[in-house]
């Protein structure tokens, strides 16, 4: 598909192996930064992409937090959206169809306020041919109730992951949270509980003040930090996990550039999810992807794979 | 971008020749962010103000200003000849009113107020030029602090006594136009009689609740170009939400920037 470079080296392999997951490149949008993917066909290739996680859906349709729901922040934004989604059955319904047959793995983000819900949920899905995978969001900062507790208790997500796991035979995914003294205890109990994938991390719980009216600027006060602010944070974490927890690890926080990509491949993730770099340009993820091939061409590096937590290993 | 012609402080006028964008509905607008910069992190939104097909199939587009922050100091910054990244047309248009004016008479067929807030006029500038063009004549009620906010007044006076309307300018200094807020203005315009069928209005949002209340008042029906921050521009953050009249939310971005006043609960 791809010719070799002017230099006559062979096109590097960007395909990875997540778990149980084959994708074409490292290269996936992460979970509510780019909707439900189709809506954006005509800004983004989604051909191209490794893979695509859902925006969060729950059994019903949520219309979110009042505004205001971001801020601005230095290298990055708070956000508190509040999970507003169309629901599992009107994504299975509608958007799955016009998604399953392109090239990007369809990876379904779920969020419960009960353990059941996220079990309901896992069998919601579980005949569609289509989803790839599930992802339970355990570590969603912007809700009063649900999420994020499932993410700061080893013993309840470990116990979570299990019900889950007794309900489809999909990949699980695991995201999880940087708001925790230890992810890698989370990142074990996950494990424990029968998930085949990690995903590090969420958005940190952040907040912002408006000084001219003195007051915190989103309508929830805390929200969560995202983009190039967090990066360092989330690849610290990602090194954490991958070498702690015997399990592939998918980085997520602040990608942005091809530097990027290759400092959380090296940390040890297996692939990266992009995120808020795709509101500043929705073709990000493409780029990166081209921009990963050039750098692995340039460098003679041959594949994805060989760059996998070799950070981590001793010189 | 072709050049940025500085206006009295704080404003700017920034064109840009896009090379593939489809020419915007009134009301749209584009995600624009300063060259090679990293920060502001998020583009900001800017209504097309004036927009002019080229020869060569590209589109200029001009972006009325006003620097508030560092997102359009790096915008106002921009030198002629330099590349910057823009995203559009977005959003939904002044749409009831572009029905109006297409359809066949009707309630949409009469006279129209136009209500601007400083800076919000950015908002109006292809709406007045679709109405002047089009025959139907409008009032431009253009209110600031003092005048140097009246930035565009002499565009939009030549507007809308070509359509058959008049400028009305009011200043809370009286530095140009009657001392005091526009929507006094208007609201005396209406008392009196003038027979609008639409208002339309784009500034401050204390500015369009009071031009909402006023139209809902005079039985006349309208639209607001709303502000609000935005994440992305293009509807993948849903973090540009507004409070629907029905207690639900509409994202900025997409099912806005432009509503029917009684849509939105002010």
């Amino acid at each position: 598909m791809v010719s070799a470079g002017a230099r006559g080296l062979p096109s590097p392999d960007l395909s990875t192996r997540v778990g149980p997951l084959r994708l074409q490149n490292p290269i996936l949008t992460a979970s509510g930064t780019f909707g439900y993917g189709l809506e954006f066909a005509e800004r983004a290739d989604l051909h191209r992409l490794g893979g695509l996680v859902t925006k969060g859906l729950s059994l019903e349709p949520l219309a979110g937090n009042p505004p205001v729901r971001i801020a601005e922040t230095r290298g990055g934004m708070l956000n508190s959206i509040g999970l507003q989604n169309i629901g599992v059955d009107r994504f299975l319904n509608e958007v799955l169809p016009g998604l399953k047959d392109l090239p990007p793995k369809v990876i379904v983000n779920l969020f419960g306020s009960a353990q059941d819900e996220y079990v309901r949920l896992a069998e919601r899905v579980e005949p569609y041919e289509g989803v790839a995978a599930v992802e339970l969001n355990v570590s969603c900062p912007n809700v009063s109730k649900g999420g994020i507790e499932f993410g700061h208790d080893p013993e309840i997500l470990s116990r979570l992951v299990r019900r889950v796991r007794s309900a489809t035979g999909k990949p699980i995914v695991v995201k999880l949270s940087p708001n925790v003294t230890s992810p890698q205890a989370l990142a074990g109990a996950a494990k424990e509980g029968g998930a085949d994938i990690l995903s590090a991390v969420n958005t940190f719980v952040g907040m912002a003040i408006d000084t001219a009216t003195m007051r915190p600027i989103l309508s929830t006060i805390r929200g969560g930090l995202s983009g190039p602010a967090i990066k360092p944070l989330a690849l610290r974490i990602v090194f954490d996990v991958a070498r702690e927890v015997d399990l592939p690890v998918i980085g997520i926080g602040g990608v942005e550039t091809v530097d990027d990509v290759l400092e959380f491949l090296l940390a040890g993730a297996s692939a990266v999810q992009v995120g808020t770099a795709l509101f500043r340009d929705p073709r990000t993820a493409e780029r990166l992807v081209d921009g990963l091939r050039e750098r692995l061409q340039a460098e003679g590096i041959p594949s994805v794979d060989s760059l996998i937590g070799a950070a981590a290993r001793p010189e | 971008m072709l050049d940025v012609q500085p206006l009295p402080l704080p404003y700017f006028l920034l064109r840009v020749r896009v090379a593939a964008m489809e020419p915007a509905e009134p009301g749209q607008f584009v995600m624009v962010a300063g060259a090679n910069r990293p920060e502001p992190y998020l583009r900001r939104a800017f209504s097309v103000y004036d927009q002019e097909a080229a020869s060569d199939g590209s589109l200029v587009i001009s972006l009325l200003g006003k620097v508030i922050g560092c997102g359009t100091e790096a915008l106002a910054a921009c030198v002629p000849g330099e590349r910057i990244p823009v995203l559009g047309p977005l959003g939904t248009g002044f749409h009831s009113v572009a029905a109006g004016i297409s359809g066949s008479g009707g309630s949409e067929s009469g006279r129209a107020a136009l209500v601007a807030g400083g800076i919000g006029s950015a908002g109006l500038g292809l709406l007045a030029q679709v109405l002047e063009r089009s025959g139907r004549p409008f009032d431009f009620f253009y209110g600031g602090r003092s005048a140097e906010d009246l930035v565009e007044a002499e565009t939009f006076r030549r507007l809308s006594e070509r359509s058959g309307g008049r400028l009305v300018k009011t200043t809370e200094d009286g530095s140009a136009g009657e001392r005091g807020l526009i929507t006094t203005a208007l609201e005396a315009e209406v008392r009196a009689g003038a027979g609008y069928t639409t208002v339309c209005t784009c500034g401050p949002h204390g500015l369009m609740a009071a031009v909402a209340g006023i139209a809902a008042a005079g039985g006349v029906a309208g639209e607001a170009a709303t502000e609000t921050p935005m994440g992305c521009g293009y509807g993948a953050c849903l973090g540009c939400a507004v409070t629907l009249k029905n207690g639900g939310y509409a994202l900025c971005c997409r099912q806005g920037p432009v509503f029917r006043l009684d849509e939105l609960a002010w």
